[in-house]
């Protein structure tokens, strides 16, 4: 015990330049408060933010390949002025094809959705006086989830 | 003449609103002032012991509204200084046993007779806050370097934003630790005042001497070695329009600090 109480001492000792870069009780309090007072003044929840979070990762994967998990988005105040920070580790630069197929795999998509929501338009419109709107809708959502896990799974080959 | 109506508040409670409002009025008045203090907090009143007034209220705000007696007659001179006086609130009733518009005009009655009218606010952001706020024109937000207290802060200077009748706030730290501070366990008054982005009027230390202030009934304004209450002292001239340096806090007193000081200054030089 004794032995390993010097040992700790001496690790201790050797690691207290290390630890003065470990974040002080007063930078915990500074940071912990100025995200919650942008979130107060701001009306945006952590909910919010995690959603937009998201949306963007989704935006700029056509074009970069990032560190999807060490996108950093956080709302900073400097003075009167507030900002919105995004902080992205980019992994690769995507080269031009995978750009356009990615753009292309988008329009298409977009195209789809378009037509899907015309027939749909079309089948509400002939199904006034039933009530299968709901269901519909239901089937709307689950048609755009699918192509977003198709993308996914292509950039995991 | 025409008063200055000054409402003090803080959103949280316990961070030293009555205090501040007993320390500055009694030190506003020690200047030849002429201080009236309207303790706003119904149900929950605590000005008139802090002034050690408590055994002499015999009216209180509640039955100046209600007609009971004139103004002047709820009016508690304070004991030591004839310049200062309390209005008290009712220890019996609610928050809504007094309107704004009602408290809006006791405002302007007073504003006739004093320099100062100090509008001690309740805790919390509701009906008792509107009230106290309605008469005034200026405000004090009195925040410690505490997390929620400053978080509290924030939300009544933006209440305070939006109102119209408010020309000018200002932000008093209380209960600051500079030996906390140094050790960088609290939030300095740097920053604080650059999250609140809020013009500072005072800085008061921790000081243990508040507590047996408060059990006299002595606001601690009146004790000279105390630096609380140098600390407030120089609120009340700053309020008064006196450009009064802050002071410095972390100052060691004695030969043996002032080695430590000069030592320890040697050692983590950044």
């Amino acid at each position: 015990m004794l032995l390993q109480n010097l040992y700790n001492k001496v690790l201790g000792f050797f690691r207290q330049t290390e630890q003065e870069e470990v974040e002080s009780a007063k930078d915990t309090a500074c940071n912990r408060l100025r995200v919650v007072l942008m979130q107060d003044r701001t009306n945006l929840t952590p909910e919010l933010m995690d959603r937009m979070r998201k949306e963007l990762v989704e935006l700029l994967s056509k074009y970069v390949e990032m560190d999807k998990e060490a996108l950093d988005l956080s709302l900073e105040q400097d003075g009167e002025q507030v900002a919105l920070m995004l902080s992205i580790p980019v992994i690769r630069a995507k080269d031009e094809e995978e750009i356009k197929e990615a753009l292309a795999k988008e329009d298409a998509e977009e195209d789809n959705q378009n037509e899907e929501t015309s027939e749909k338009d079309d089948e509400a419109e002939d199904e006034q006086t039933s009530d299968d709107e709901e269901s519909s809708e239901d089937e709307e959502a689950a048609d755009t989830e699918e192509p977003q896990e198709e993308i996914e799974e292509d950039k995991k080959d | 003449m025409s008063g200055r109506v000054i409402v003090i508040t803080s959103g949280k409670g316990g961070v030293g609103k009555t205090t501040t409002n007993a320390n500055i009025g009694t030190a506003l008045a020690k200047t030849g002032k002429k201080v009236v203090m309207i303790d706003t907090d119904l149900g929950l009143r605590n000005l008139d012991l802090l002034l050690g007034l408590e055994n002499r209220i015999v009216y209180t705000i509640v039955d100046v509204v209600e007609e009971r007696c004139k103004l002047k007659q709820a009016l508690v001179k304070d004991k030591k200084n004839p310049n200062l006086c309390l209005l008290a609130a009712a220890q019996t009733r609610d928050k809504t046993a007094v309107t704004e518009e009602q408290l809006k005009d006791i405002c302007e009655k007073l504003q006739k007779d004093f320099d100062f009218i100090l509008v001690d606010c309740p805790a919390g952001i509701e009906q008792g806050f509107q009230n106290a706020v309605a008469g005034a024109s200026e405000a004090i937000v009195v925040t410690t370097p505490e997390m929620s207290a400053v978080r509290d802060a924030d939300r009544i200077i933006g209440l305070l934003e939006a109102k119209e009748e408010i020309k000018s706030y200002k932000l008093l730290l209380n209960r600051v630790r500079p030996n906390l501070i140094k050790s960088n366990d609290m939030m300095s008054v740097d920053d604080v005042v650059e999250i609140l982005s809020a013009d500072l009027i005072g800085i008061i230390p921790e000081d243990t001497g508040i507590i047996t202030s408060t059990n006299k009934g002595e606001p601690i304004v009146n004790d000279e070695k105390s630096l609380a209450g140098k600390a407030y002292n120089n609120v009340a001239r700053r309020i008064i329009g006196e450009d009064v340096p802050f002071l410095d806090l972390e100052e060691p007193k004695g030969l043996v600090a002032k080695m430590k000081k000069f030592f320890s200054g040697l050692k983590g030089d950044k």
